[in-house]
């Protein structure tokens, strides 16, 4: 809990002989986060090289980089496929020596008579756009080449000419730009031609075809409904392959992919001419079992030590250490950035505090239905997405769970009052229900969460500075600024609370908040002596963060209004649409019972589902991007900084083999 | 007619709670503006950063949202008018 998994940094060294079975056995084992060696002259290291693939490594890719080709023909991946039986590894690999080749070709057939039939569509249709003009010539195809004296010109023109010497013409006025045929001497070509520039001729190629024009662009029509038969066929074909070979391909992609990672793992060792070392981190509880595995592989020719030299903390590669119920909320955390090793994990309260703030905003039965349906509904297709998926189905169940149970509550059913009274408080604005909305006990506990959520962040602040700092003068200003802020916030609220008696100066508010003007100017003072120390704390740390006290002190603190507002927001809306379908359709239709009625009442019913599902729509945006907002700016800027290393045990997760 | 109701007690009173309403209107509506100004230009980066690097998301989404504030102190400011 708010600490990543402990890691122990492990070297591995070994002879050369041993290099397939470390890599086998720590590949079977995916905990083993391989620190890559860069080759930069580090002391000690002096001779040591990277190391070099496995010979079978150019082999794999290239039969890897087959298989990649084949599925992006098919559109298909990996990541595509499931529902796939899980076959042993040595089955899938005798399948890429079998039946890799006889698929290659068979696919690579299909894909060339399919760009054939493209190609000849394209050619075709070209074709046929090019005669098009020519049909509004009476000459046929054969007359416009083959003439020793005379000349040819086809093209468009912006105005019709006329030529001062014996020529035949034939000019068509059209949409597309009007078409001209010149046939001119050949002594003549030279004035023919500056004729035709000075009106803006585009000439265009000359037809080679024979016979009428019609006939030609009839040939080409026939080839071309040929070709697009072909392409359809070629098409079909495609797809029938696709299905017979998807998931084998997948899992041929699962093998050649953990061979290839495998093959190629030594680039990322130390190695010398006879021995090589591995540089790494393991999960403190995995160690052993990691020697124990090692030592079992290589028959005891390794050599296994943990590094117990002054860590460099940046560099620890971070895992997850979170209660099972957690665990989705690390989806919210890897989105804003993971935690450093020595940072203090947020993800505990982002887990509890996200959903629970979802239902305080959104509150209310129906919705919390609706998104519980919808998690349900979409849940297959959510575990398709992988780990990620299964994390985001379960946040969206806990926001629905909690919208239901605030729904309760709140007494709140698509906007309307369920048959109790508010049993927390009351957001039912007077258009709808019988009773006023506690608007101000609403934000005051909105703001009161607040100030809980920055004074933890500050606190949380000190505890990251005291433990991820290099000890020294620096670390202590740092921890001291990050209480001069939690001083100046809680200096502030005293002052008021001393001035002024909040509960009764706050018109309409129902929750009892001390009066501590009682006590009046003793601790006014204590109060403003707290602030300044904390200004002065801030101050020595760097003059220029006085210049956030609006925004960290009140900005912050006044920010969580939105969890009430947003809400309201949210109920407003409801009641509207709830009031527009009711009072103007609906009603007056049951009322007077007659056609028109019938129509009022089709309207006033799509009224509701339009203005509901749009409701739905704006509580996703509401519930969700608020309260994560409300961690990321206003929480986690107190204390949170993130960028650690994620961790990534060399492995991969198999879905559709086993070794 | 509509002058005589203007100026008695309950027309000062209805004009009151019209002026309120117009008021709450404004304080959301400006306030939005507002914001969407301010978030134009933010976004259109933000959306331009992600774009080059994932990794750049939650950031940009934590810039983008920072000017909303202004717009929820718009909506409080106009619960505030119409329930207080």
């Amino acid at each position: 809990m708010f600490q990543p998994k402990p890691m122990t940094h492990l070297l591995i060294a070994a002879s050369k002989e041993q290099m397939a079975s470390v890599v086998t056995e720590l590949y079977r084992h995916r905990v083993f986060h391989i620190t890559d060696f860069v080759d930069q002259g580090k002391e000690g290291y002096e001779g040591v090289k990277l190391g070099v693939p496995f010979e079978n490594a150019g082999q794999l890719s290239s039969d890897l980089i087959k298989i990649r080709s084949i599925e992006n023909v098919f559109q298909t991946s990996p990541g595509t496929q499931f529902d796939v039986p899980v076959r042993p590894a040595e089955t899938i690999r005798a399948a890429i020596n079998n039946e890799l080749p006889k698929i290659e070709s068979e696919v690579s057939t299909l894909t060339a008579k399919r760009s054939n039939a493209e190609t000849k569509i394209r050619e075709c249709e070209q074709r046929i756009n090019e005669l098009k003009p020519f049909a509004l010539v009476p000459v046929e195809l054969d007359l416009y080449r083959g003439y020793e004296s005379l000349a040819v010109y086809a093209g468009y023109v912006e105005k019709d000419i006329d030529f001062a010497f014996p020529s035949e013409k034939y000019f068509a006025a059209g949409k597309d730009g009007n078409f001209l045929v010149a046939f001119v001497e050949s002594a003549n070509a030279q004035e023919a031609e500056k004729v035709l520039s000075d009106a803006g001729f585009i000439s265009v190629a000359l037809p080679t075809e024979t016979g009428t024009v019609q006939a030609a662009i009839d040939k080409y029509n026939t080839e071309l409904v040929q070709a697009k038969a072909d392409l359809a066929d070629a098409s079909a074909k495609i797809l029938e392959a696709k299905a017979k070979y998807a998931d084998l391909l997948a899992a041929c992609d699962e093998v050649l992919s953990c061979d290839v990672e495998r093959a190629e793992a030594p680039l990322r060792f130390a190695t010398t001419e006879e021995a090589f070392v591995l540089d790494g981190w393991v999960p403190y509880d995995d160690v052993a079992k990691i020697e124990a595995g090692l030592t079992q592989a290589t028959g005891g020719k390794v050599y296994v030590t943990v590094d117990e030299d002054e860590i460099n903390y940046d560099e620890v590669p971070v895992e997850y250490n979170n209660p099972a119920f957690a665990k989705p909320a690390e989806v919210l955390m890897d989105l804003y950035a993971r935690p450093k090793f020595k940072e203090l994990d947020p993800t505990i309260i982002l887990s509890i505090m996200f959903p629970l703030l979802f239902g305080v905003i959104v509150g209310d039965v129906g919705y919390g239905l609706i998104y519980l349906a919808l998690a349900l509904v979409g849940r297959k297709l959510l575990m398709r997405m992988g780990e990620m998926g299964a994390k985001a189905f379960k946040i969206i169940l806990g926001c629905g769970i909690s919208t239901v149970v605030f729904g309760l509550l709140y007494s709140e059913i698509f906007g309307l009052s369920l048959p109790w009274h508010s049993i927390l408080f009351s957001r039912h604005l007077p258009i709808g229900g019988d009773h006023l909305p506690q608007v101000m006990d609403l934000l005051v506990i909105s703001v009161a969460i607040g100030v809980i959520y920055l004074s933890v962040g500050w606190i949380f602040g000190m505890i990251n500075h005291a433990r991820m700092d290099h000890k020294g003068a620096h670390r202590t200003k740092a921890i001291l600024g990050k209480f001069g802020w939690f001083a100046m916030f809680w200096g502030m609220l005293i002052i008021l609370f001393s001035l002024i008696d909040i509960g009764t100066f706050i018109a309409g508010i129902t929750i009892p908040l001390p009066n501590l003007t009682v006590i009046g100017l003793p601790l006014t003072i204590v109060g403003a002596v707290l602030f300044v120390l904390g200004a002065v704390f801030v101050a020595r740390e760097n003059p220029l963060d006085l210049m956030e006290i609006p925004t960290n002190l009140l900005s912050h603190m006044l920010s969580f209004c939105r969890i009430a507002a947003v809400g309201l927001s949210s109920v407003a809306i409801a009641m509207v649409v709830n009031f527009l379908a009711m009072e103007f359709f609906i009603g007056p239709a049951l009322a007077d019972f007659s056609v028109v009625g019938v129509l009022l009442i089709i309207v006033g019913v799509l009224v509701l589902i339009i203005g509901h599902a749009l409701n739905v729509v704006l509580g996703v945006i509401g519930g969700a991007l608020h309260p994560i907002r409300l961690h990321y700016v206003e929480f986690f800027t107190k204390f949170y900084q993130g960028g650690g290393v994620i961790y990534k045990p060399f492995g991969l997760k198999r879905k559709f083999s086993e070794e | 007619m509509a002058i005589e109701t203007l100026f008695s007690d309950v027309g000062a009173q209805a004009l009151g709670s019209g002026l309120a309403a117009i008021g709450a209107g404004l304080a959301v509506g400006l306030a939005g503006i507002g914001t969407g100004v301010g978030e134009q230009g933010i976004g259109a980066a933000a959306v331009g950063a992600t774009a080059e690097d994932r990794g750049m998301f939650g950031l940009a989404l934590l810039f983008t949202v920072l000017p909303e504030t202004v717009v929820i102190f718009g909506l409080v400011i106009a619960l505030l008018i119409m329930f207080i």
